[in-house]
This record gives C-alpha cells, structure tokens and sequence, in this order.
C-alpha cells in the first residue's frame, strides 16, 4: 500500500471501535493457534486464518511495520517456499537482488520477507539498493553496456522490451506460476504483460492506473458548475470548466477552477501519461489493443485524429483560459499535489497517491470532498483501422505505468540450482498472501490482485470500508476494464514520453501553429528514435509486448 | 651529460650495452603486448573474432603493464637521469589515462549513433551527429539563451560590485550584513530552485510571493508562463546565488587597495565619482576581470535551477546548453548526440575563454 493510503487509514477511517473488532477478530483467530490448525481442515479456512494472521502485524493503527515485523510476515507466509524447496537445499548459493529504496520500502522489506527464506533454504542474497532516481540509468548501462551484475531484479514492466527483449531474462519455471497463483492477478496484469514472445516473465507484486479524481461540491443540485453529476467524458469537463470560471471555489472562496492539466508536462516521460489520459479516450478503440503505434510498421498513432483532438482539447482550455495563472509551468506533481489538494481547480486524473493523499496529508484541504472514478470517456471513438471516427461512447482507463514487478536475470540460468534459488526468493515476494500484507501495510505498491478488492476482508483488520471500497473500487475497475488502454512494453518507450512531452510543451506555448503540427513534430521524432533503435526489431517487440 | 649534471650526480652512470638492450626491450616488449591485447580486443568487439575476452580490463592491465615497464626502463636506460624522470612520469601516465583517453573515447561516442536501447548498441555514424546538431534549432536555442544568460553578467558585475563598496563603507553592523549577503551563495542551486523558484514562486496559492504580487494588485501573477519574464526570473535566481561570489572576490580587492592612494587623490582633489572611476576602478581591474571570468565559468554550467524550476520551458524559452544536454542524455538516453552536444560546447567555451582571457591579458598589461 501507498504510505499516505496507509497513514489516511490509521488516522481518518480507523475508529477505535474498528480497532476492537478487528483486534478482537485477529486475536480470537490468532489464539486458536494450533487448534484451528486441527479445526479447520479445509485449506481455504488455514489461508483466511494466515491472512487474518498477517494483517495483525503490527495490526492497523499500531504504527509504522518495522524490520521484525516483515520478518515475521515472511516467516508466516513461508508455506508455499516450504512446498517447493526442502530445508537447506540451497546452502552456499549467493544471489545478487536489485531494487529500490525509496521511502525506505521496497528492497527493505524483501530483506525482512526474504531472511526466513534465506535461514530455511541456506542461500544468501546481496543487496543493491538504489534511489528512484539513480535507478533507471543504473539499469540501462547495466543493459547497454552488458554489465547485468544482479540475479533478482526489482523492474517495472515498461523495461521488459529492453530486458527480456535481449534475451537478458530467465523464463518463469512453471512451478512458479502455480506458488504465485497467478491467475489471481486483475485483468490487465494478466498475459500478454509480464510474457515476451509468449514466455513468463515476470512476478508482479504492484499494479498501476490513473483514475479521476474530483471535487464532489463542484456538482450537484445548485453547484457552480451547474451539473448534477460528476462528469464521465472529457467533453463535460471542458464544459464544466468554462462553466465555473470566475466563480468562487465553494471550499476556499478562492477564484474556481475546473480540471487541471499539468501544462509543464517535461517529467523524464512521466508526464505524457496526463496526455495519454485524454487521447485513450478518443484513439483506444475496443477492437485494437494498439492505440500508439500501427503495430506493423511502428509508424505513430500519436499524430492520428484521436490525439490530436486531445491536444486540441487542451488547446481550447488553455485559450479558453480556465487553467490557473501559473499552469504552464505546473508540473504534474505541482497538480495534483500542490494544486488540487490545496483547493485550487476540482479534478485531476492521478495515480493512487492523490487519492489517499486527500484524506491524510497536512496540506490538503479537500479530504472530505473528494470523490472517485475511472478516467473521463469521450463520446466518439477513432477506429486506426478504418481510418474514421465512430460516434459512440468509449472509455479507456490509462494504465499508466505497468507497476513493479521481480525478475530473475539470465545469469543464473546456466546453474539450476541458483535458477531455482533465484526463483523460489522472488516467488516469495509475489505469493498471495504476502502480497496481500503488502497492499495493506506501507510498502509503496497498490492492490494487484483480485483477491485484494475483498473489503470485509480489510473491515476485518481494522480498515474503513467504505473508504476503502470508494477508492480501490476506482481502481478495481479500471483495472479490470475491457478496454484498458495499455502501453507498450518496447525498448526506450520512456524515450517516446520524454521527447513528447518537449514538443507537447512546445506546441501548447504556441510555438507550433497548431495541435496536428504539435502531433507531427511528435511523430517526427518518435519516428526518428524508431530508426535509431531499429525499427524491425521494434515492430516485432510490440506486436510481442501486445501478444500479437 | 652534461658539466651542470655532474655536480648532482652521486654515482657514475656506467650503463652496460646489455642493461640497454634489457631497457628497449621492456620498452618495446611492453608495447607489443599492449597493441596486441588491443587489437585482439578490437577486433573482437569490431571484427566478429573471439579470443574468449569478456571486457575491456585486460587492455587495461597490458597498459598498466606497459606504464610500469616504461618507468622501470628509464632507470635502466638513463640511470640517475631516469630517476629523476621518474618524478614526473608516473603523473604524466596518470594523466593521460584519465584526460586523453577518455577523451579520445568521449570523441568516438560524439561519433556514433549510440542510443543506449538500441539492441545493437553503438553505430560509428561519422558526421550525422554534427548534421543533426546544425540542423537542430532547439540546440541554437540552447545557446543563444546562453548568450543572455552570460550578458547577464554584467548588470551582476555592478551590482556586485556597488555591495562590495557598500560592505568596504564604514557602515553599521558591516560584518552582519557581510555575512547575510554571502548566504545565498552558501545554498546549493537546487536548494534554490526549491525554496525560491519552485516554493516562492510557483506554487500557488500558498506561494508568498505570488500572494504578495496578488496584494498589489496583479490578478494573475506567474513567473514562468511567459518566456521573457521565465527567462528573467531564472537570470534573477541565478544572481542571487552567484552576486555573492563575485561581490566577495571584489571586496577583497578593495580591501587590498592601499589607503593612502584613495587619499592622495582626495587631496587632489578628486570627488567621490572621481576617485572611484580614476583610481579605485582601474585598481580593481584585475580582481573585476578575474571574478567576471569565474563568474562565466560558473554561469556556462548553469542547468540545475532550469532544471528543477522549468525544464527549460515555456518552450526551451529558458533552456540553458547544459539542461538541453541533459534532457537528450539522460531522458532519452541518446549517448551519441548528446556527448557531441557537450564536446561542442566543450570547443565553444574554451574558444571563448581563450578569446577573452587574451584580452584580459591584453588589458591588464602596464600601459607604459
């Protein structure tokens, strides 16, 4: 879980009621102990009683987990390792784990999860722990200069082009996928994400999407805006954005504005996301999984009449002038931190953070008015195929980013026994109910798993539920939406991101005479990195990344 | 040797032909196994042939192999003279591994097509690189933002140095505002990107400056929206940083200007304007241009407020050479180009620098 979810949880949502019940319920479970071992013979009653277990510790509201607590959590959920491996079985094996540190999660944890793995198999892992920010050019020279120095690899799933794309990944033993229980994942983390050329890849522990966030006393009988509900497409916001210009925000008294787009994209490729919010819309049609390059020839989308209507849109609110004073040099963090949980504009479109920020950061002021959905729809839709547009509704939630993932590298593949050590320490990591604990407790991944939009389950720990169906519901069902929009897993697709998000800036600064001369200047230079990675290779990388 | 030499020398050199021999052969014996190494290296990584080499480090190791027998045999060549060589050699070596080669290393990689996702890795492209860069308007943007930038210089200059006068005054709690002044340039610029660029002026509504242009009056108040006012809101926080740097080296200066010369013109009558523009200012030229230098160093560096404050936006209205580099490397990992970008800039600055350090020089000179 996000530590500001986590945080809005403990101090918002728990009561102390909620606290009772939930402790009383964990404790009662808890203190059955080895009876409810011989009680409970069926298996699915042992696994709610482990992860009733595991979501006492330290339990919801008793501070922050520590160092023990992940220990314990990964001694407990030894079961599925114990099956696969016996005691000691890789004794003198030493793995390399590469991951991230940030917020002072990620790696930390596994090397709690991972020290009853290492004391029950014998096998010793070394740690690099890097920066968010040191992480990406790490990885990239390890691949460019092929200096993979790392058996485990924390990566998110936008690398798997430039990794399993060069044969630099191990393929996932099929008793892996059985421990992980994989078919448990939501939908758009199933296959063809986390394969390459129809092998397995990847052990996601953390899923990823933007949703729309809004102000709830923007709409409504009598509201400023003028409409009854939230609006669903990005017509409707447009509309309501110039509907409540120069009116007062009702929560601040300040001047009202309606939503906010991050005009200063430039954030090392991030930003284009914010883009790609609006374009799914109008360019994911439902019968193609493609939606930024023609995956026969790799030429972009990206100049198509679907993205250019969502340049264009932002063009007319920037001429419109419904953004605040200073929006064209507003990153997105500015956006939807600064911004949008201050009080300034009433919706956004965000990762999970936002969300569970509203309630629980200091700065915000918006807590008890915000509310959730999936990403706006357009009312027409851009058929690539036919080359027209087709007048009907269509909604296609921005999987921005593919979330964190545990990769086993090629090193260890010429030596089963580390191949399997290598394996069995990731498959750790990704198990059911570890991940469950990890979705629950601060550990900087979101829910990626059915089985974790199971609110009783969460009212059971301690968590408020109607809080927590509200907003994991957003996800949820972007998540497992038909028609998700999903990027494509090739090599230097950051690359894409960034050298849009210049031209987009560009264009949106009126350098460029209009929105499809923006496009064409993006699709210029997506085509020039195109050829200057290889534009075969890059044909065949995306039809693999989309299972084509 | 020569008559001079002798005096120093505590032990006749009588060098055998055979400890000659011994010293060419190190010499060339050496390298022979270094442009081996290299050459099999080369045409393993080039030519497609496989000597079972997994990196680079055993062309290393026949260098370090080749440095070492290279010292050795200035001994056993030149005897007491060779060690005397030996004071420097070893230094020299040591520079050359860490400038030149690198170097030379950097100019290939200018040379190439080397996108670090590419699956092929580095492509030698010759001249495409240099084409692009002419070709690239956003680059000859990039450095005429920098041509304002360094013009910026000089209203810091007098700024820099009217503090400096001030400081020089007798005026009250004179060591406080010293050090007051100097504080900003004890700041990281990406402090100041934070606190100043991004806390002050961006974000709204808690932004105090933007509240306080709100209290008089502007509606809309931004900073960056604009590409001249981004573009002077960067000069400004880049100067208040580095006025301090400047307006220090210059106190100095005034601080070592002897007293008895401002009144001797005084009782030549010179006024204030006078004294300073006829004795203190030609005085203090040198310290002026000495700090107007390092303050174009520094300034030709400037990438981490633009950077952090407006990734050289509105429209690269803001962008330095250094942040446009830095975009082309590290976020789109184009290795080639963007180590060309920087190699060019290289040759500019020092183009520049020798130009007007010549000047300097020039300037400096007594006039007799």
């Amino acid at each position: 879980m996000k530590v500001g979810l986590y945080n809005y949880a403990v101090r918002a949502g728990l009561t102390r009621r909620g606290v009772l019940k939930g402790a009383a319920s964990v404790g009662a479970l808890s203190a059955m102990g080895g009876a409810a071992n011989i009680a409970f013979t069926a298996p699915a009653l042992a696994q709610d009683d482990l992860r009733a277990q595991i979501l006492a510790i330290p339990g919801v509201g008793n501070g922050s987990p520590t160092d023990a607590d992940y220990q314990k959590v990964g001694e407990l959920c030894l079961g599925p390792t114990k099956a696969n491996v016996a005691e000691g079985e890789f004794a003198g094996v030493e793995l390399t784990f590469m991951g991230l540190n940030n917020q002072n999660l990620h790696n930390i944890l596994f090397r709690g999860f991972l020290a009853p793995w290492e004391k029950y198999t014998g096998a010793k892992i070394n740690w690099i722990d890097l920066a968010q920010a040191d992480y990406n050019p790490r990885l990239q020279q390890a691949i460019a200069t092929n200096t993979v120095d790392f058996d485990i690899v924390e990566m998110g799933a936008p690398f798997e082009g430039d990794t399993a794309g060069r044969g630099l990944l191990d393929e996932m033993p099929d008793w892996v996928k059985t421990q992980i229980q994989a078919d448990d994942l939501v939908g758009y983390l199933q296959p063809p994400v986390g394969t390459w050329d129809g092998k397995s890849y990847r052990i996601t522990i953390d899923g990823d999407c933007h949703t729309f966030s809004y102000r709830k006393d923007y709409f409504g009988e009598g509201s400023i805006s003028g409409m009854k509900d939230a609006p669903t497409t990005w017509a409707q916001i447009a509309e309501y954005s110039k509907a409540v210009k120069g009116q007062k925000d009702p929560l601040t008294g300040n001047e009202a504005y309606g939503f906010l787009d991050p005009l200063k994209y430039q954030w090392g490729g991030f930003g284009f996301y914010f883009l790609g919010d609006r374009a799914a819309a109008y360019a994911k049609h439902p019968d193609d999984p493609a939606w930024l390059f023609d995956p026969d020839t790799m030429k972009p989308r990206v100049n198509n009449p679907a993205w250019v209507q969502a340049i264009q849109d932002v063009m007319d609110m920037v001429a419109a002038g419904v953004y605040p004073a200073d929006q064209l040099n507003t990153d997105p963090n500015g956006t939807g931190f600064t911004q949008f949980l201050g009080g300034v504009g009433s919706s956004v479109c965000w990762w999970g953070d936002v969300g569970s920020n509203a309630r629980t950061s200091d700065s915000s002021v918006v807590g008890d008015v915000v509310g959730f959905s999936i990403n706006p729809g357009a009312d027409k839709v851009y058929n690539s195929k036919t080359g027209a547009w087709e007048e009907k509704q269509n909604f296609a939630p921005n999987m921005a980013y593919l979330g964190w993932g545990i990769y086993v590298t090629s090193r260890v593949s010429g030596d089963e026994k580390k191949r399997k050590a290598a394996w069995s320490a990731a498959a750790h990591l990704g198990g059911k109910d570890i991940s469950l604990w990890m979705a629950a407790y601060p550990s900087g991944f979101q829910p990626y798993r059915n089985s974790h939009f199971n609110y009783d389950e969460w009212a059971a720990a301690g968590y408020d539920k109607d809080f927590v169906a509200d907003y994991l519901g957003s996800n949820a069902d972007s998540y497992n939406h038909p028609n998700a929009a999903i990027e494509p897993r090739i090599p230097g697709i950051f690359q894409y991101y960034s050298v849009a998000e210049d031209e987009l800036v560009k264009g949106i600064n009126g350098q460029y005479g209009s929105a499809q001369e923006t496009a064409d200047a993006i699709a210029a230079a997506w085509e020039k990195i195109t050829d200057q990675i290889g534009r075969e290779n890059q044909v065949k990388l995306y039809k693999a990344s989309l299972g084509l | 040797m020569s008559e001079g030499d002798r005096l120093h020398v505590v032990t006749a050199d009588n060098i055998s032909p055979a400890r000659r021999m011994a010293g060419h052969l190190m010499i060339w014996g050496s390298l022979g196994v270094l442009a081996l190494v290299a050459l099999a290296q080369a045409a393993q990584t080039w030519g497609g042939s496989d000597f079972g080499f997994r990196n680079w480090r055993p062309t290393l190791y026949a260098y370090l192999l080749f440095s070492v027998c290279l010292c050795w045999a200035q001994v056993m060549l030149k005897g007491e003279t060779g060690k005397r060589i030996l004071f420097v050699l070893p230094a020299a070596l040591f520079v050359v591994s860490l400038t030149v080669f690198p170097l030379l290393f950097g100019v290939l990689i200018a040379l190439s097509d080397w996108n670090l996702s590419a699956p092929d890795g580095r492509k030698f492209n010759g001249m495409a690189n240099i084409v692009q860069m002419w070709n690239d308007p956003f680059y000859w943007n990039a450095l005429e933002n920098m041509v304002w930038y360094c013009l910026a210089i000089l209203p810091e200059y007098v700024l820099a140095f009217g503090l400096a006068l001030m400081l020089n005054a007798d005026i009250r709690a004179r060591k406080f505002f010293r050090v007051a002044f100097l504080l900003p340039l004890m700041l990281s610029p990406v402090a100041v990107s934070w606190m100043i660029g991004k806390s002050m002026l961006v974000i709204q509504p808690a932004g105090p400056v933007i509240r306080l242009a709100k209290w008089l009056g502007y509606p809309n108040p931004s900073f960056f929206s604009d590409p001249l006012t981004a573009k002077i809101t960067i000069m400004l926080m880049d100067a208040w940083t580095f006025v301090p740097f400047m307006m220090i080296m210059i106190l100095a200066g005034l601080q070592a200007i002897p007293k008895e010369l401002q009144e001797a013109a005084r009782v030549d009558g010179a006024t204030g304007w006078r004294a300073f523009w006829e004795v203190t200012f030609p005085l203090m030229l040198p310290v002026s241009i000495t700090a107007l230098l390092i303050r174009l160093i520094f300034k030709l560096k400037l990438a981490d407020v633009i950077i952090n404050v407006t990734s050289g936006g509105p429209g690269g209205a803001t962008d330095s050479v250094t942040s446009f580099i830095f975009r082309e490397y590290r976020d789109r990992s184009n290795v080639g180009y963007g180590t060309l970008l920087a190699m060019v800039y290289l040759v500019i600055i020092v183009l520049v620098m020798t130009v007007l350090m010549k000047f300097a020089d020039k300037a400096l000179r007594p006039r007799t």
